[in-house]
């Protein structure tokens, strides 16, 4: 151990007498080892983090899958029947994201809120920090209302009065007794939203006593200690053909999804994150590469060094572990660097990331981090140390010290293993290359994409009418009606209309319809449509096109002939050759007749595939939460405050939330996708860049090295043209070689990435040409100095070159 | 010997110095000197007379810094880079003492190399090639590399290879330098066949022995001409 240290304090006193060798060898690493880093704290936050619950490996999510939809809601009978049949799980719990009005004191707030099941807290396993959690008679039809409020809201609006127990607070107009506070770092399981309420799910049980309705409940559960996910599936699935039996008018063909809650969690992001290490594992080969290079370079110098050392009595192991204890100094000087770009890289990565990425927000430097760092850098000081290290240690000591024996083989295998490191740099980097170019034409189709709607210069903003006050849907109407007619009257305004639920705001509401004039096999089949709720004015706000028909108009109330809207998409895949117009369709127990066609909009993103949709009409068929979406003729964020006053000059309690311009809500559905381009694309410009450092190195090193050759060729009439063409040559073969690697490395590789892909193909024809002759430019650009280089050589200087 | 209009090569007044950290070394001073077509040339000297800076002006590899040369009835000094090059190719074969043969190419493309940089076709560079190396006996030895032959027949293919080109001229510096005495012998015999075949050889060597090879010999001592001989038969 001593001699070990005593050669690494060597190694230490050799980088410092050579800074020039030692920052570059020190950057590359640090380049790959950041990367590494910042990356590994996200991956490690997401993926290899547990969820911060007691045996968190033992939560499940479970959810309703029918033909039709993959993933839906969960009716709450079926969850109470669930938990009464199941055996495999400890506990069940519902989970209901709400949204509550908090009144009553200071400025009205809307709150992100949950309704959950008693049992949802000791599931999870969570104490509460003041107070309790709910009992099992408060999650009951009639109960006393109850309120448990997260660590923030008590901070924020009641600034951590510990008198808030037994307090009550008006959310949605009712009052709530606050019983509970959580600690500060709890995180509700769905982790997309900051939530500061929680109330019981089971109050509202009497609105919840349909099987066909699925309000937006998904269930958590804990296994029994040693049951497996298999045995769970297995079990739920004999539970929902019992149901499906039971209840055929609502069960019909519904199925119960299980999945790991941390799996359910990360879903998509396991992809594109485990895509992106993949890139920085590139990023760090191609640094070691470059390092590997240097050091063959510095080895080939200090031959006759070594040479002497082992005239002197030093054993091949003995010369072996000093030359590797000197790559390990550099490797522990690159991680140094690397873990500190990589705090930098992994904070700036979190301040690009959307807020909703699950568990991104928990990326940190904790000891794994930099445990991973250090691991890192000692393995990569391996990796790229031990191969010159072994070529000096067992090469020929007595060709080194003859001095006819300066140009031997161990020169031919070193420059050998020096291309071959240069035609791996060059492959990699195409590969990253490649994959960022897929991520970057992929992004370029997301943002040509319409979304179906002109989403520029409109404003949209949430209003949640709370139903304590607001009970009758003539009361909803009225509210909203005040509401847009002020808004229209807004300097600024060209239009202003109210949906429910808004395009590409994260969610959807799916509904059951059976079409007139349509076969199906049993009365309780139908088919799905998207549907949304709007005013007559949504079509021309948001700027769809109709394409037959009318649309909504301010004659379509109550009382009238219910009337609907559909998108194209629903015309073409229902009436492919019939007229729609007229037709009827059964939806919640009406039935509406078909007036109009609009275009179609991609309610999950522009990136997202989206059902066929129907628009009924919002006096029809009133809600008492709606988004107001706003055209304006300027900036459209500068009237979120004149819109706030007029709603408080209709309702001074009524709160405003999620105000966002369309354009902000279409960015960030596009969001993964965004950072995915941008991480690669950085990645990618990282690895082109260490290859063509790496490159130019290799063919400099070369030139030196060939001087005396290119003397004798200048000598017998080599022009500088045809020097040039030599040097260039050589570095269009390795370059070459290593683009033929890269190429096939990319179709393979790419493959992963297929889910990742807007609107090309994993192995898209033009990616695949453009970048290798982008890369072809580069290799030319790292080749052209070291080949000017070598045409200025005096070929009597050569000639005399030793 | 004043028989100028048939010189193949004509120095006049050639100067060359060298300027190192404002120190003015004076390597070639006033050199007069004409090689007629078909004669063989020694210069002979110490080191660091200015012997191989001679060599080097007359192979067109360094330029003097004053002085005439002209190279079959053509003024060489101020030439552009590229067409040096191409009187390189064309009109000289150089002969040096290490071989300078490339370790990487096989004897075969170390004599094809200067007709490559020509643009010959193939088939005529196979022709000359072959033929180069019969004239050298180094024919069954084409597909082996520089470091498979021994010193002798390394400096017979690099003779190959300054012949292939059909040059004006044969430059030779120190050919038997780095050989031992019974292949400097069969170098030097091979040079002197060359010769006798019409080949015009200018050999840079400080060996007497083989100075004696030459027609003329002439002696350089500090960058100058001391004197000039004539040999009357060469002792073989």
């Amino acid at each position: 151990m001593r001699s070990l240290l005593g050669d690494m304090r060597y190694g230490f006193r050799l980088l410092r007498k050579r800074p020039a060798f030692s920052l570059i060898a020190v950057l590359a690493l640090a380049l790959g080892i950041g990367a590494n880093t910042a990356i590994f704290s996200v991956v490690d936050a997401v993926l290899l983090r547990p969820l911060p619950y007691a045996d968190s490996g033992r939560l499940v999510a479970l959810w309703e899958r029918s033909p039709q939809l993959e993933d839906g809601s969960v009716a709450y009978l079926n969850f109470l029947d669930w938990k009464a049949q199941s055996r495999v799980f400890e506990s069940l719990a519902a989970r209901q994201g709400a949204n509550f009005n908090l009144t009553g004191q200071e400025e009205p707030e809307r709150l992100n809120g949950a309704n959950v099941s008693a049992e949802f807290f000791p599931l999870l396993g969570v104490q509460p920090l003041l107070g309790r959690v709910f009992r099992a008679d408060e999650d009951r039809a009639g109960a006393k209302k109850v309120a448990v409020i997260s660590y923030g809201l008590w901070q924020r609006r009641f600034h951590g009065d510990e008198g808030i127990l037994g307090r009550a607070i008006d959310l949605d107009g009712a009052p709530f007794t606050v019983i509970g506070v959580l600690p500060a770092k709890f995180r509700d399981p769905a982790y997309a939203e900051r939530v500061d309420v929680y109330a019981a799910i089971g109050r509202d049980a009497d609105r919840l006593q349909n099987r066909g309705n699925h309000p937006g409940i998904y269930v958590v559960g804990r296994l029994k200690p040693g049951e497996t996910l298999a045995q769970a599936r297995a079990e739920m699935d004999l539970i929902a053909q019992r149901l499906e039996r039971q209840y055929p008018a609502t069960n019909s063909g519904r199925r119960v999804a299980v999945q790991l809650l941390q799996d359910r969690l990360v879903r998509d992001l396991r992809t594109a994150l485990l895509v992106v290490l993949a890139a920085v594992g590139f990023v760090l080969l191609i640094g070691c590469a470059n390092v590997a290079n240097l050091l063959l370079a510095r080895a080939a110098e200090r031959q006759p060094e070594i040479a002497l050392r082992a005239a002197l009595g030093a054993g091949r192991w003995q010369l072996f572990r000093q030359l590797l204890a000197e790559s390990l100094v550099l490797a522990l000087a690159g991680g140094a660097c690397g873990l500190l770009l990589g705090w930098w890289g992994m904070r700036g990565l979190l301040a690009v990331a959307p807020e909703d990425l699950p568990r991104f927000s928990e990326a940190a430097m904790n000891l794994r981090v930099l445990g991973f760092t250090l691991g890192l850098s000692l393995a990569t000081g391996l990796v790229f140390g031990s191969v010159p290290a072994w070529q000096s240690a067992w090469g020929s000591l007595h060709d080194v010290l003859k001095e006819s024996g300066r140009r031997v083989s161990g020169d031919l295998r070193r420059n050998r293993i020096r291309g071959l490191l240069v035609v791996g740099e060059v492959a990699l980097s195409l590969v990253l290359l490649i994959g960022a170019g897929l991520m970057l034409r992929s992004f370029a189709r997301v943002l040509a994409a319409s979304p179906g709607f002109r989403a520029e210069r409109v404003l949209t903003l949430q209003i949640d009418l709370p139903g304590t006050k607001y009970q009758k849907p003539d009361q909803w109407i009225q509210f909203f009606q005040q509401v847009l007619g002020r808004t229209r009257n807004l300097p600024g305004v060209l239009s202003a209309a109210t949906i429910l639920p808004v395009p590409v705001g994260g969610f959807g509401w799916q509904t059951g319809m059976r079409i007139e004039g349509r076969e199906y096999p049993t009365p309780h089949d139908s088919d799905l449509t998207d549907i949304a709720y709007v005013t007559p004015d949504y079509f021309q706000t948001m700027g769809i096109p109709l394409r037959r028909g009318r649309v909504f108009t301010e004659q379509d109330r109550e009382g009238a002939l219910p009337v609907a809207v559909i998108d194209e998409k629903l015309a073409r895949t229902y009436f492919p050759d019939a007229d729609p117009m007229g037709k009827r369709l059964a939806i919640g127990g009406k039935n509406w007749q078909i007036v109009g066609v609009v275009g179609h909009v991609k309610n999950y993103g522009v990136d997202q595939e989206s059902r066929v949709e129907t628009y009924l009409p919002f006096y029809q068929s009133p809600r008492p939460a709606m988004s107001l979406v706003v055209r304006t003729t300027m900036d459209p964020a500068q009237l979120a405050g004149p819109i706030r006053g007029e709603v408080r000059q209709v309702d001074p309690n009524q709160a405003v939330s999620d105000v966002r311009t369309m354009e902000r809500l279409v960015a960030d559905s596009v969001a993964p996708k965004r950072i995915s381009a941008l991480l690669l694309g950085i990645f990618a410009a990282i690895a082109v860049l260490l290859a063509a450092v790496g490159l130019y190195g290799v063919i400099s090193y070369t030139v030196a090295q060939r001087t005396r050759e290119i003397g004798i060729r200048m000598a017998l009439g080599a022009g500088g043209g045809d020097v040039l063409a030599m040097v260039v040559k050589q570095a269009l073969a390795l370059g070459g070689l290593g683009m033929a690697i890269g190429l096939g490395g990319a179709a393979l590789l790419t493959r992963a990435m297929k889910g990742l892909l807007f609107g090309i193909s994993a192995v898209d024809p033009l990616t695949f040409a453009a970048v290798p002759a982008a890369l072809a430019l580069v290799v030319l650009a790292a080749c052209y100095l070291p080949a000017r280089r070598a045409t200025r050589i005096d070929p009597v200087t050569a000639l005399r070159y030793e | 010997m004043d028989n100028g209009d048939q010189a193949l090569i004509r120095l006049q007044g050639v100067t060359k110095v060298f300027v190192t950290d404002e120190v003015e070394t004076h390597a070639l001073s006033g050199i007069q000197l004409q090689i007629q077509k078909g004669e063989y040339l020694s210069i002979a000297g110490p080191s660091g007379c200015g012997k191989s800076t001679l060599l080097a002006i007359l192979g067109l590899l360094d330029t003097p810094t004053d002085g005439t040369y002209t190279l079959n009835g053509r003024p060489v000094s101020g030439l552009k880079l590229s067409e040096r090059a191409r009187i390189r190719n064309r009109e000289i074969g150089f002969i040096f003492q290490a071989f300078n043969l490339i370790g990487d190419l096989t004897v075969y493309e170390n004599v094809e190399l200067p007709l490559t940089y020509r643009g010959m076709p193939s088939a005529e560079r196979k022709r000359r090639v072959q033929e180069s190396l019969e004239r050298v006996g180094m024919s069954h030895r084409m597909k082996h590399y520089p470091s498979q032959l021994s010193g002798g027949q390394q400096q017979r293919v690099a003779v190959a290879r300054a012949l292939a080109g059909d040059p004006l001229i044969l430059l030779a510096d120190e050919p038997t330098g780095n050989l031992d005495s019974a292949n400097g012998e069969a170098v030097m015999n091979l040079l002197k066949d060359l010769h006798r075949n019409g080949a015009t050889i200018c050999m840079v060597t400080h060996d007497p022995r083989y100075a004696r090879f030459a027609d003329r010999t002439i002696k350089l001592f500090d960058g100058r001409i001391v004197e000039e001989s004539v040999e009357s038969a060469v002792t073989n």
